[in-house]
C-alpha cells in the first residue's frame, strides 16, 4: 500500500518544475506590490500590517510560502542525492527535507496567521 | 616512456583542485552548478526571510530592531545578491525546463571531429547567456531602488 502512495521520480520532478513555475509568478505580484509604494515606506511597519490585513494578499503570501518551500527544499533533495547513492541515505535525505518543509510552513503559516489579526 | 611509468605518471593530474578550476567548464557545466549554487543560496535567504519576518509577531520593537540589522549597505548588498541569483536562476531554470521537454536541444548527429555535442547549441548557449545578462540588468535595478531608496 505505502508503494502506492509513493512518487516515482519523474513525478516529484514535474512537481518541481509546475512549483518553480507557479512560485515565479506569484512571487513576482509579491515584489510588485513592494514596488507600488516607495521602497522606505514599504517597510514600515502599520504598512506591512495592513498589508497582512488584507485577506487576498495573506493568501499569496501562504501560497508563495508552501511553493517556494516544496520546490527548495526538493532542489535539496535533489543535489543531496546527487552526493552519495544508498537506500540508507536516499530514505534519510527525503525524511529531512520532508521535515524542514513542513517546520518551515508552520512556522510561516503561524507567522501570516497571528499577523493578520494583529490590531483588529 | 613505458606504459606502467605512463600509468603512474600523475604529475598531469590535478586532483580536487583541478575539479575546482572554473576556467575549463564547459557553458553546460557552469551552468548546472549556477543553477545548484543560487538554488541554495536563495533557499538559506528564504528560510531566513521567513524568520525575519516573524519578528512581526513580536511588535512593532522587534520589526524596527530587526530592520535596523537589514537595512544596512551590507543588507543591501546581499539583498542585490538575492535578486541576481534568484533572477538567473529562474530564467535558466526556464530553459531547462524546455530542455527537459527536448526543445532547443537540435537534432542528434553522426559524431564527426572536433566532436562539438549537437545538445549544447547556439539556442542553449544564448539562454545561458540571456539568464546571465536579465540577471546584471535586475542587479543594476535592485542597486538603484535600495539605494535611493524610491
Amino acid at each position: 500500500m505505502s508503494r502506492n502512495l509513493i512518487l516515482r521520480e519523474s513525478q516529484i520532478m514535474k512537481v518541481h518544475y509546475i512549483t518553480g513555475v507557479a512560485a515565479l509568478f506569484v512571487v513576482a505580484v509579491h515584489i510588485l506590490m513592494r514596488l507600488v509604494v516607495p521602497y522606505g515606506s514599504s517597510l514600515e511597519y502599520d504598512h506591512v500590517i495592513f498589508n497582512y490585513h488584507n485577506i487576498f494578499y495573506a493568501v499569496l503570501l501562504e501560497v508563495i510560502l508552501v511553493l517556494v518551500s516544496i520546490h527548495g527544499f526538493n532542489g535539496l533533495r535533489v543535489i543531496l542525492l546527487e552526493l552519495r547513492q544508498s537506500t540508507r541515505w536516499e530514505n534519510s535525505v527525503t525524511a529531512a527535507t520532508i521535515i524542514a518543509m513542513i517546520g518551515l510552513v508552520i512556522y510561516g503559516t503561524r507567522t501570516i496567521i497571528i499577523a493578520n489579526g494583529l490590531g483588529t | 616512456m613505458g606504459v606502467l611509468e605512463q600509468k603512474n605518471n600523475r604529475n598531469n593530474r590535478e586532483g580536487f583542485l583541478g575539479w575546482l578550476d572554473p576556467t575549463r567548464y564547459g557553458w553546460e557545466r557552469f551552468s548546472y552548478w549556477a543553477q545548484r549554487l543560487t538554488g541554495v543560496f536563495l533557499l538559506v535567504y528564504f528560510v531566513g526571510h521567513v524568520y525575519e519576518t516573524s519578528s512581526l509577531t513580536s511588535g512593532k520593537d522587534a520589526w524596527n530592531a530587526m530592520l535596523e540589522l537589514t537595512q544596512t549597505v551590507w543588507g543591501h548588498l546581499f539583498l542585490i545578491m538575492v535578486i541576481g541569483t534568484s533572477t538567473f536562476h529562474s530564467v535558466n531554470g526556464i530553459r531547462l525546463i524546455f530542455t527537459e521537454l527536448g526543445k532547443g536541444l537540435g537534432k542528434p548527429g553522426r559524431p564527426d571531429y572536433p566532436y562539438y555535442p549537437s545538445s549544447l547549441n547556439r539556442r542553449q548557449r544564448s539562454g545561458i547567456w540571456i539568464a546571465l545578462i536579465l540577471a546584471a540588468i535586475a542587479m543594476l535595478y535592485g542597486s538603484n531602488v535600495l539605494f535611493s531608496g524610491e
